[in-house]
Formats: C-alpha cells, structure tokens, sequence
C-alpha cells in the first residue's frame, strides 16, 4: 500500500473512531481496503478476514453491486439501500451512501462507504424491482390538479380528433403540473446547482429534459386513464443525461388525488455528462491549486454530526458549552483531517510538498487556539463565513500575521467540505506600522514648526505669570524688611506667587505636549474639549490682532477616539491660517466663527473666516503637501492636518463661504463602542 | 502725592505692580486696557505711565502715538515681553523713557519710574 493510502486510512480510523456507521474503504478495482469496527459488527466480518476481498463477493446479487458501482464511478456519489451477506450466511439490509475520493490531481484515489442498517427495508412499494434499483432511481412525485383544464380539453379533443395540437396541450400539461417532491438523485441530475428544495412547487417543464416530454405527457395521459394504480413503463432514448433510462409511472392513492409518482431508472450517459464533468472538475482543481490565495480544504463532517447531536440535546449557547467542554476544540484540533491544499498554502507554510500539510487540522491553530474555538462557534451557529486575524506558525517555525477566513458548507450540500484560506498580512501590517511611524514623525515636525510660528505669543503667554510671581516676591521681601513686618500682606502676596505659578506650568505643560515626540494614543474625547484646548494655544494671536471669535459648541457631539495631540494639532493649524486669512482685513471687521456639531454618525468642526477666501484654481490643491501661497510658508500644514484626519478615520474639506471669505470643515466619525 | 498709571490686560501682573509701588511709597492707579485708562486721564493726574505692550483693543504702542498726538507730556515706562526691536525703536521714538522687559526687578523697575519723572517737565503735565 502507498504510503499515501496510508496516511489517509489512518486519517480515516480517526474519523471512524468518532463514527456510529459501518465506514469501508474500497480501491477503485472493487477490493476492501478499510473495514471499521462498526462494519466489523454489522456484518460479522473481521476487518483481516475482508480486507483484500471484492466487495462483490460480499452481495447476494454481484449485478446490483455491479450497476451501483458505475453508477458511482460516474456521478462520483451513490446513496441507497445495499444487500451485503454477513459471515452466518444471512443477508442484511444497509443504508449506504458512498462517495468517490479524488487526490491532488483530481485523478479518483478510491471509495468510502459509510452504512447503517435499514429501518425499514422498504421495498414493497416496487416488488417488481430490487431493492437496490428503487433506490438508485430518480424519483418524482407531481401533481396535476393545477391541469385540470388541460386535461379536460385533451380529454374532449381525443374523441373528434387524434389532432397535430395534441403535442401543445402535451407542453402545456407539464408547463401547468407542479412538482410536489423528488429524491436527491433527481435533484442531482436535473436539479442543476438549485437543489432539491427549489425544484418543490415548481413546473414539471422546467426541469425534464425536453426530449423526452412529449413520451411523459402520454404516460401521464395513460395513467390518469387507469383507475387501479397500474404502473405504466415506456424506455426513453439516452438524452445526454441517463443511458436508455427506463420511465415508470403510476397514480398515487386515494388520498392524494391528482398525485402521480414518477421513477427513473438508468446508468448516468457515461461518454458526454461524465466526461464534461471530470474535465471542467480538473480545470477547477488546476484553478484553485495555481491560485495566489493559500486555500485549505478540510472534511469537517464529524464535528458536523457532534454538533447536530448538541442542537438535538438543546444546547443552544455553544460558546458556553466550550468553557465548560474545552476539550471538544482538542478533539477537532487533532481529528478533523486537512484533505486537500493548493500551492500557495504549502508556499506559505514553507511546506515541501501538499502531504506536508495532510493531517489534523491543528497545526494552523498552535499559536492561537482561540481562533479555532471562533471558527466551532460559526460553524454551530450556523454562519456561512469567518474571518479574523491571527497568528501563524510555519513548519519552519516562522511566526506570520494573516487573514484567516473560512466558508462552511452549506446546510443542503452534501459534501461536508470546509474551505480556510489564509492571506500573509505580516508585510502589510509591518509597512502600516512604518507608514504610521512615518506620518508621526511628520506631524511632530509638523507641531515644532507650528510652535515655531507661535514664539512670540507663548513668550509673552509664559512672561506674565512670571513677572507676576518676580515683582509679587520681591514686594514681599519689601515687607518683610520693614520695621514691622507685614505677615497678612506677605501671605497674601505668596499666595498670588503659587497662584502664577501654576498658571506658568499649565502653560509649559500644555506646549510641552505639542511638542514632545510620541505614538499617537487613541482614547475617547469629547470633540468640544479638544477645541477650547486648542484655542487656549492661539487666544493670544486672535488678541492682539483684535479678531473677533465666535464659537458655538453642539451639546449632542457623539464621542470620538483618536490623539488628543494630533487633534489639537489640526486645529490649532486650521485657526492659525484663519487667523492669516483675516489679518488683511480692517482690524474691526476681523472675524472668525468656530462650531462644533453632529452630522450623520460623526462630529464635525467647521470653521469659517472672513478673509479672502480660497482661490477656485486652489480650492482642488489647498491639501496637497508643499502648496502654499505663503511666501514663507513651507505648505505641509494642511496636508498634515489632512493626513491626521484621515488617519482617524474622518474627513476634512474646505470651501469659499457664499458671503466671501473660507470654510474648513473636520468630520470625524462617532466612536464604536470600546470593546 | 505721586500718582502711577498702570495699565496692563492681566490681572496678576497688574496687582503686582500695584502692590510694589505701594510698599514703596508710590499711589498708583490701575487699568486693564489704554482706553480705560484715556478716559481718566480726561479727569485725572498721573506722574508716570506703566503700560504693556501687548494688549486687546488698543496695543501699548497706539497709547503711546495717542498721547504723543495730544501732546500729554507724561513720562511713559514700558514694561512688556516684547522682543521685537522695531516695536521698542518705536516706543522709544514717540517719547518713551525707559523699555524694560519682563519679568523685571524691582530695583529696575523702580529707577525708571524715577528717571522718567526727573527727566520730564513737570510744568508741562497736567
């Protein structure tokens, strides 16, 4: 046996030892080559004595075995009942479903059977056929009441004339019957991609092949035209679908009237739909093994079964029920099998080849166990995709950031097939962090110059409080030196000195933070506060020009997060080129209008000047870094306060008031809650 | 008795120098802007001005050309934090007698306020 068949029987043991079904399986010559303790019980075979065997050798009746087997072959899954002699000699019915494998190459590796025994071996409904047959047919169940008026009239049309427009009414009959239900089968070959559930209440037109609907309208007529139930076959020409599939009609009872019941019997038509299928599934397999995303296929299907029994048993908050059972995200860890990969996740891996990667799911899970706990609970939950960041360990031991997302099957498919993809963030995550150490760097420039510009205005700001507590000092020492010292008069003026002093250290605190250099710091503000913070800076550049502010401050401001610093930043800048803007104006016509307030989900900060305005040819380019139309000025204000505000996620525009002169306005968006 | 104008917008610098001219035997007499201040010269007799520079309303400088305009021969000390050159060549053209920075001492302080007063005509005050 090849060591690839190896590992994935010893895979499939893993699977088994969770299974309550017989699991077999079979090499594609036939021959059993996995046999589980379930199987062991229910036939009596000890897996040693079968492996190697023929499954035929095992059937009762090796043509039934026979025809199931191409079937399988070409559809790639059979499901239905199975007759298997156990080893006293009796024969059991089994339940079966078996679904062909593939390996990398697409190329079909071998079978897997699971079984369990029959309920009820229901094979009285068509005596006249094995039971393995019925279950291997497409079955259909109409109705026709919605065709009663067709009917009729093909009724009285038949008695005047055998007619050409019989073939229409004949359309028309199977346009106007309903489908009422039809097995899995029937939904595999004509159901398209829609499925079982959306062929139910549909027009029988739709689905049937159209050569063969004239042949279905004449049965449907000779049925309804016998009043005991009769069954009524015709052998259609192979249409691309079945080989000479065999057609089987009859009425349902008394209790569904207008039912019909409708059963197909016949090998899938091997030369065009089995092939199409295998070359358009090998052009699948070559897209997704050469695509640039690192793809992961994974055969959940026990864990599938674990948690339908969990829903069963009424366990409905299953995050929970992990705290209190962690050892079930062990289980999966170690027993839900990687079954397929594609190149770019044995690249990413530092894999050598895709076996590398060929086992228990766990290893994607070593550095963050939580994320395969994430990925149970949107399984259970019943969610179609997952996806989060998390931390990745190579088979070389590298540490990777990536986006891990996950797409779980469909609740209807069949197949229980898991696909993680897994996408390197480490570079772009690596470059965010350097472009933000970047854009740092540059606003602390950004806020020295900004100081810079303020000099004069912090020099003077910084000198009052000092010559303050300079001049009370020395009066004091003037009192003290008197006859009689003046202790009242000494205490108070110590006082006003602590009192300056502080003033002076609010001052030097407040620039101090400007202009240290440090990570920006996200936190919750109020968007008021940081603009009466910024105008403290600049209230003495408004003062001695004689600029009149007006501000108006929304009471409703949702909360933002973002750097106080940087925020401040922006303002301060933004009032700065007002200030600018409105000092060539008569100093009693200076006038600049500050407001805070809520748009949509975000708070904004409008401020309005009336200078000249914004040049229209400039208005496009105020935010671009080194556009400036100060001769000294070096042009990265604006674009600073723009990349800063981007940066918190916000907007920041500017526009010429209709009454002359400009207006900037910040939008930055509500906080979300801070989880 | 002698009297001193001071004018100056903040308050903690304004009580300060009030209360040094008092404990030094000087009456004095505070604004917190010049146009405060010209409306009791309208009324009033000041031996000396102290004013600030830097101000809301009406900068030290426009009190100053004011004054000069009207002809007030009143002696004028300005105390500012001002460092531009140009400002204090100004100040001292229109008739300033001393430009002190601040912070400033006592001792400088109040050797101005004197030199002012010596050096200017008395007769020509009103």
């Amino acid at each position: 046996m090849s060591s690839t068949l190896c590992d994935s029987l010893r895979q499939d043991a893993g699977i088994a030892d969770f299974a309550s079904e017989s699991i077999v399986i079979i090499d594609l010559a036939g021959s059993i080559r996995y046999w589980n303790p379930v199987a062991e019980r229910l036939f009596g075979w000890p897996g040693l004595a079968v492996g190697g065997a023929p499954v035929a050798d095992l059937s009762p009746a090796p043509e039934d075995e026979a025809r199931a087997w191409s079937q399988l072959l070409q559809e790639g899954v059979w499901e239905g009942q199975i007759r298997r002699l156990t080893r006293d000699g009796e024969v059991r019915i089994v339940e079966a479903r078996r679904r062909l494998r593939h390996d990398e190459a697409g190329i079909p590796r071998d079978v897997v059977e699971y079984a369990r025994l029959a309920q009820d071996a229901n094979v009285e409904d068509l005596p006249e056929r094995s039971a393995a047959d019925a279950a291997m047919a497409a079955s259909w169940e109409i109705d026709l009441t919605p065709a009663t008026d067709i009917l009729d009239r093909i009724r009285s049309r038949s008695q005047t004339s055998g007619g050409d427009d019989r073939g229409d009414l004949g359309r028309r009959l199977l346009e106007a019957a309903r489908i009422v239900d039809v097995n899995e089968r029937t939904a595999r070959l004509v159901g398209g991609n829609r499925g079982r559930e959306l062929m139910i209440d549909q027009s029988v037109a739709s689905f049937w092949p159209v050569a063969s609907r004239a042949i279905l309208a004449e049965l449907i007529l000779e049925a309804i035209r016998d009043s005991e139930g009769k069954r009524f076959h015709r052998r259609l020409a192979s249409d691309g679908i079945l080989r000479e599939p065999l057609v089987t009609i009859w009425r349902a009872g008394a209790d569904r009237p207008g039912h019909l019941f409708i059963t197909v019997n016949g090998a899938a038509d091997d030369d065009r739909s089995y092939l199409f299928l295998r070359a358009s599934e090998a052009r699948y397999r070559k897209l997704v093994h050469y695509m640039p995303v690192a793809l992961w296929q994974v055969d959940a299907s026990h864990m599938g079964k674990i948690y339908a029994d969990l829903r069963s048993r009424g366990v409905a908050d299953f995050g929970k029920y992990l705290d209190d059972h962690p050892e079930l995200v062990d289980i999966a860890a170690s027993s839900v099998p990687v079954t397929d990969v594609n190149r770019s996740a044995i690249e990413l891996m530092g894999g050598k080849d895709a076996q590398d990667l060929i086992g228990p799911v766990g290893y994607l899970f070593t550095e963050s166990r939580e994320s395969l706990r994430r990925v149970m609970i949107g399984r259970f939950s019943g969610d179609r995709n997952y996806s989060e960041l998390m931390k990745l360990r190579t088979l070389d031991g590298r540490v990777l950031d990536v986006r891990f997302s996950v797409t779980y099957p469909e609740p209807l498919v069949e197949l229980d097939t898991t696909i993680f993809s897994l996408e390197d963030m480490t570079e772009r995550l690596q470059m965010e962090t350097q472009l933000r150490q970047i854009q740092a760097d540059f606003s602390h420039a950004a806020r020295i110059a900004t100081l810079g510009e303020l000099t004069s205005s912090i020099a003077h700001e910084v000198n009052q409080p000092l010559a303050a507590i300079m001049t009370n000092a020395e009066t004091s020492l003037r009192w003290l030196a008197r006859a009689e010292p003046d202790i009242g008069k000494v205490r108070q003026l110590t006082a006003r000195i602590a009192a300056s002093a502080r003033r002076a250290d609010n001052i030097v605190q407040r620039i101090r933070s400007m202009a240290i250099k440090q990570s920006p710091d996200p936190v919750a503000l109020e968007l008021n506060d940081v603009v009466r913070e910024s105008l403290l800076f600049v209230h003495n550049e408004i003062e001695r020009r004689g600029i009149r502010v007006t501000t108006t401050y929304s009471r409703d401001l949702p909360t933002v997060v973002g750097d106080r610093i940087q925020l401040q930043q922006v303002i301060v800048n933004l009032i700065i080129n007002a200030v600018h803007a409105v000092e060539g104006r008569d100093e009693t016509e200076r006038e600049i209008l500050v407001a805070t307030g809520v748009e949509g989900r975000s708070a904004t900060f409008t401020l309005k000047d009336n200078g000249p305005g914004i040049a229209p040819e400039h208005l496009g380019r105020i935010f671009d870094g080194f556009f400036t139309t100060k001769p000294q000025g070096m042009g990265i204000g604006l674009a600073i306060c723009q990349s800063i505000v981007t940066a918190h996620g916000g907007v920041v525009s500017a526009s010429n008031r209709t009454g002359g002169g400009a207006q900037f306005r910040v939008a930055l968006p509500r906080a979300r809650s801070l989880t | 008795m002698t009297t001193i104008a001071i004018v100056d917008d903040d308050e903690a610098v304004r009580e300060a120098l009030g209360d040094l001219l008092m404990v030094s035997g000087l009456a004095c007499q505070c604004f917190e802007s010049a146009p405060a201040f010209l409306t009791a010269l309208r009324s009033h007799r000041f031996d000396c001005l102290v004013t600030d520079i830097r101000m809301p309303e009406m900068t030290g400088i426009e009190l100053i050309e004011k004054l000069h305009e009207e002809l007030a021969e009143l002696p004028v000390v300005v105390l500012s934090s001002v460092l531009d050159d140009a400002t204090r060549a100004k100040a001292l053209a229109l008739g300033a007698s001393a430009w002190l920075g601040k912070p400033v001492t006592d001792e400088h302080l109040l050797d101005a306020i004197a030199t002012a007063m010596e050096n200017s005509d008395p007769g020509a005050a009103r």
